[in-house]
């Protein structure tokens, strides 16, 4: 369970204070899949990223099975990462001087794993690129790579999966097979899904969506379309 | 750990040839120290196998004058006691020797021995075994040279002073010869029972009267010492005024082994700066490397690893890169020492080295090697410490930056760690810091000069030409390399320009010192009663208005100054100060001579001194020990005590060589009946025909005369000139090419920014010809900023070695410096511009959509 207290976030722009976020409270229940939409700039990045203990709140808890990762130090962080979330980018952010297998490879030997390599394999098998899997980022295409680091973020078997625009970088046809390889990962491990995405359709196959407009949630009814207003600030 | 380093093996395949230039850097710095160690650490073991075979005997007794009965009488007395064995009576002197009825002359350094020699060692021969027997009754040996310089055969006879000799063998190696010392000659060997025929040893010839003396060694026991070491002391000790000399072949090697340790650390701190403009460049590529891996340690991080893993990585990934480099340096040492057999053919002669890398050397260049790149690399790569993984998600708004204790901490314990090694490595704490604080402001003062002129070459950013503009504004751009490659090639362009303007500076020196009508050949040990005969005979050879002028010598010491005795604990002591009981060489006359002026005090008229000696004392001196006008100074002048009072104090010019530099000179009188020398300086003129000519005549007249040429000791000193030149040079080009390995990394880690701003360009309507053009002004004007900076540093550095160092006339170099800069503006253009080829080769939309 994933529980946001007051969590707000501010950074210095210039001369003068950016809210990015103001105070929010939410709560995300294990197994659930949460679609976060809203237009750019309205903070979902952000959001998810505080989720991920990749950048601290400036107000609030987080609280992930209890833990409130905002004491938690830089290491500590990363150690959790390591072991309760995968992550996927909207630009993969695969390390271009490993190939595709050694980029599913590291969490699992920064975490020791015995089984790192068999598994590695596995994953690669299980996202369809076996016979890709030894070439670098920069030899593979967009939807390849964003392949790649969805097996990466399963690599632990995190509990919870968070994952930013991961579609929104790829075609049409690609885009579909990344959605339905988070879906099916979903399903097979039941583990809770939040998605930042400007995919209506995709929002739509979500159990609960949370919209963010200038850093604040917008409450559902009030916005019952609210996927064409985020294309057209595209 | 594993997984750290897996990774850091992972980075290496992907960035090897990004890190190349500087790991090539290091395996330079420390093929330097390995090579340098390797030789001397080997010539060291060398000379320890055969210390006793160097020195000839166990203890020699040496002395400038005849050996008196007293310490015959003490060596006797050893011997009766067992203490000493077989004793063995040699002469040296140098001397000129000539064939009969020919007109070249040739100067030796003559050895006469007894049978026993030699008592340690072997002698060589070329063609036979050596025996004693080939010397007797006017037998002589040689050296190679001698006999092709004088077109000699074994056989033939030879003239050695009054007598006639007849060469009976060819000298290869010899055992006792000194290396490495200042020879006058080429070596002959004689009987020392047929020395006194020669004539040689007429009053104060300068000759050195030894015995050798071998002592029979018991069983070594521990905490016993060495009994030659134990009678050297003691003999010398006995002897203590009597200016004998003794040394056991100990001390010897125990002086050899501090000389050699010495050269060897000093030596091999030319590695070591070499070495640390490799971890300069390691430095710089360092932070190149970490800014272009922020992602990559950003993404490390998003998926579990900590800072410190991180750092692990890329340590660990330095460290290998460094290991790798330094082993390629003891490669390159290993092929080095391969070669040096070929180079060193006359030195392996004298003591058999094998010359192979040490593993005290390897493991010294391996261990700084590793020490520096890490040193170099580990402040740097903090920084990854700072990398958030938040900047994934968007670019990040920098935060403020904060004092980084830890940085700090780091940079000053990597800057005594740095100083360590240099202590470490010069062997001695005062030279680490001296050197480190010399590179500290030589780093300095090429930043500065580089920032400055970095600053006044800005007018030109409104210059009308767009190439131009852009080389300007690009060489002030932060993140250049701007700086390290003006250290890099600036330090190397000094070193090099430096060398060169000095020896210029030199050469030209000696140059003044001959010319045409200048004395060029000096006659040494003329006898009173032979001066009128050689006078006229020189008049009849070179006409009288180039009548030579006769100088009276003496050999004197100083024994007291102001009533207070100099006194000498020890012929050591005397040695070891080089001071006031040294001997002197003085003279006496009633005139000042052109290359001496008067500083303090009255010069004495013509008249001769009536009472009291007076004397007048060289500016040197008087500073050195404190001498006053007035004070009364005591002379031993071969045995006869004579005091003098001092009234005038002279600079003498000791360039000018022609009427003789002297420290000590007399006003006439006082040495008027003694027995002394006379020499004499002769023009002998340019054509070598007639100066050989009149060289045979003088010796063929009087063989107790020695004729040093000074055309041929001026040959000699260019020769040790050029070559000390050479071994500097070497040492510049080092510097250049560690220089240019940094200038080619530079260019190639930066190259990814400058691909994308050719990209811009481009699609903005630039030709490649243009771009080429921009960078090819680039990497002049930087080039031609370090050749400025590089060539000051030389200019100053060689006025002061040649104003304080050298006391010489400064002179400039104007080509050698104009042209020094041009070269290395159109090297760096010309390394900077292959290094970037690939700007030119990259078509823009490929690159402009990877951004």
């Amino acid at each position: 369970m994933i529980q946001l207290r007051n969590v707000s976030k501010t950074v210095q722009s210039g001369d003068h204070p950016l809210t990015i976020l103001h105070p929010l409270d939410y709560t995300i229940q294990s197994g659930q899949f949460v679609a976060i939409v809203g237009p750019s700039g309205s903070g979902k990045s952000t959001l998810l990223g505080l989720l991920a203990g990749l950048d601290a709140p400036t107000t609030g808890q987080i609280l992930i099975d209890g833990v409130d990762i905002t004491t938690l130090t830089e290491d500590g962080l990363a150690r959790l990462r390591g072991e309760k979330i995968g992550f996927v980018f909207q630009f993969f952010h695969l390390v271009p001087s490993l190939t595709a297998f050694e980029n599913v490879l590291i969490p699992m030997e920064i975490a020791g794993r015995r089984d790192a390599t068999a598994r590695a394999r596995q994953l690669v098998e299980e996202v369809g690129l076996s016979d890709r899997a030894h070439h670098y980022p920069s030899q593979l295409s967009g939807g390849e790579q964003q392949r790649i680091a969805i097996a990466r973020a399963l690599a632990n078997d995190p509990p919870i999966v968070l994952a930013d625009e991961p579609t929104g970088n790829l075609d049409s046809t690609s885009g579909r097979h990344i959605m339905d390889l988070l879906l099916n990962v979903r399903r097979s491990r039941a583990s809770t899904l939040v998605l930042v995405t400007h995919d209506a359709e995709l929002a739509s196959l979500a159990d609960t969506r949370l919209v963010l407009r200038d850093g604040r949630p917008v409450p559902q009814n009030e916005t019952p379309r609210i996927v064409p207003a985020a294309e057209a600030t595209r | 750990m594993s997984f750290v380093i897996r990774m850091a093996l992972r980075e290496i395949r992907a960035s090897w040839q990004r890190l190349l230039f500087f790991f090539v850097c290091i395996a330079v710095g420390v093929a330097s120290i390995v090579a340098i160690r390797s030789v001397i650490q080997s010539v060291r073991q060398g000379l320890t196998r055969e210390a006793r075979a160097m020195t000839g005997a166990d203890v020699v007794v040496r002395s400038d004058r005849p050996l008196g009965d007293e310490i015959r009488a003490a060596v006797q007395r050893e011997r009766a006691t067992g203490r000493v064995g077989t004793v063995s009576e040699a002469v040296e002197l140098v001397t000129m020797v000539r064939p009969e009825g020919v007109a070249t002359t040739r100067m030796v350094e003559l050895r006469a021995v007894e049978s026993s020699f030699p008592l340690y060692g072997t002698m060589t021969l070329q063609d036979k075994p050596y025996a004693h027997d080939l010397l007797r009754d006017h037998g002589v040996l040689v050296r190679p040279e001698l006999l092709a310089q004088l077109n000699l055969r074994v056989g033939d006879d030879l003239l050695i002073g009054a007598q006639r000799f007849q060469i009976r063998g060819v000298i290869q190696s010899e055992p006792g010869r000194n290396l490495g010392a200042f020879s006058l000659g080429s070596r002959v060997f004689i009987d020392l029972a047929d020395l006194p025929s020669t004539g040689l040893l007429s009053f104060g010839s300068r000759a050195s009267y030894q015995l050798l003396l071998q002592v029979p060694s018991p069983p070594p026991l521990p905490g016993r010492r060495d009994p030659s070491l134990v009678l050297a002391t003691e003999l010398s000790k006995t002897f203590v005024n009597d200016f004998i000399g003794v040394r056991s072949y100990r001390q010897n090697e125990g002086r050899m082994n501090q000389n050699l340790s010495r050269a060897e650390n000093y030596l091999s701190l030319v590695g070591l700066v070499v070495l640390i403009l490799g971890g300069i460049g390691v430095s710089s590529v360092t932070r190149v490397f970490v800014q272009q891996k922020v992602r990559s340690i950003a993404i490390l991080k998003c998926v579990g690893s900590s800072s410190r893993q991180v750092l692990a990585i890329y340590l660990t990934q330095v460290v290998l890169l460094g290991l790798a480099g330094s082993a390629l340096g003891v490669a390159i040492a290993a092929g080095v020492l391969q070669l040096l057999p070929l180079f060193v053919g006359n030195i392996a002669a004298l003591l058999q080295v094998d010359y192979g890398l040490t593993v005290g050397a390897v493991l010294q260049g391996l261990a700084v090697g590793v020490l520096v790149s890490l040193l170099f690399s580990v402040v740097p790569l903090l920084e990854v410490r700072n990398v958030k993984p938040s900047l994934l998600l968007r670019q990040d708004i920098p935060s403020l930056p904060q004092f980084d204790w830890l940085k700090w901490t780091v940079a000053t314990a990597v800057g005594a760690a740095l100083v360590g090694v240099a202590a470490w490595q010069a062997g001695s704490v005062q030279v680490g810091l001296l050197l480190s604080a010399g590179f500290v402001a030589l780093t300095f003062v090429l930043h500065l000069a580089g920032v400055a002129l970095i600053r006044a070459v800005q007018p030109l950013r409104f210059a009308r030409s767009f190439a131009l503009r852009q080389a300007v504004l690009h060489v002030a751009r932060p993140g250049n390399q701007t700086r390290i490659i003006l250290l890099a090639v600036g330090l190397g362009t000094f070193f090099i320009l430096g060398v060169r303007a000095l020896q210029v500076n030199l050469l030209q020196d000696f140059s003044v010192q001959v010319g045409d009508d200048a004395p060029d050949m000096f006659l040494m040990d003329i006898q009173t009663g032979q001066r009128a005969g050689l006078t006229a005979l020189i008049d009849r050879e070179n006409g009288a208005e180039n009548a030579p002028k006769l100088i009276p010598v003496l050999r004197a010491r100083i024994t007291a100054v102001r009533g207070r005795d100099v006194n000498l604990e020890s012929y050591e002591d005397v040695r070891g100060r080089g001071g006031l009981s040294r001997e002197f060489t003085i003279t006496y006359r009633p005139q000042l001579e052109a290359n001496e002026k008067l500083v303090d005090g009255k010069w004495w008229d013509a008249t001769p001194a009536a009472d009291t000696p007076e004397v007048s004392i060289e500016e040197s001196l008087r500073n050195r020990f404190n001498i006053q006008i007035g004070d009364e100074m005591r002379f031993d002048v071969l045995g006869r005590i004579v005091t003098a009072r001092v009234t005038s104090f002279r600079e003498v010019d000791f360039r000018d060589f022609r009427a003789g530099g002297f420290m000590i000179v007399f006003r006439p009188g006082p040495f008027d009946n003694a027995p002394h020398n006379f020499i004499a300086a002769v023009r002998g003129g340019k054509d070598p025909v007639a100066r050989a000519r009149l060289q045979g005549l003088i010796v063929a007249d009087y063989p107790n005369i020695s004729v040093i040429d000074l055309r041929e000791v001026l040959d000699t000193i260019k020769t040790i000139v050029d070559n000390v030149t050479l071994a500097v040079t070497v040492v510049g080009a080092l510097v250049l090419l560690s220089g240019s390995l940094i200038l080619i990394g530079a260019v190639s880690m930066t190259k990814f920014r400058r691909v994308y701003e050719a990209a811009i360009l481009k699609t903005l309507g630039a030709s490649s010809r243009l771009i080429a053009t921009m960078l090819l002004l680039e990497y002049g004007v930087l080039g031609a900023i370090a050749g400025t900076v590089g060539a000051a540093g030389a200019i100053a550095l060689s006025w002061a070695v040649a104003r304080y160092g050298l006391d010489l006339p400064w002179q400039p170099a104007p080509f050698l410096t104009i042209g020094g800069i041009i070269v290395t503006a159109g090297a760096v253009a010309a390394i900077g511009v292959l290094a970037s080829l690939d700007v030119l080769r990259h078509k823009p939309l490929s690159t402009l959509r990877a951004e």
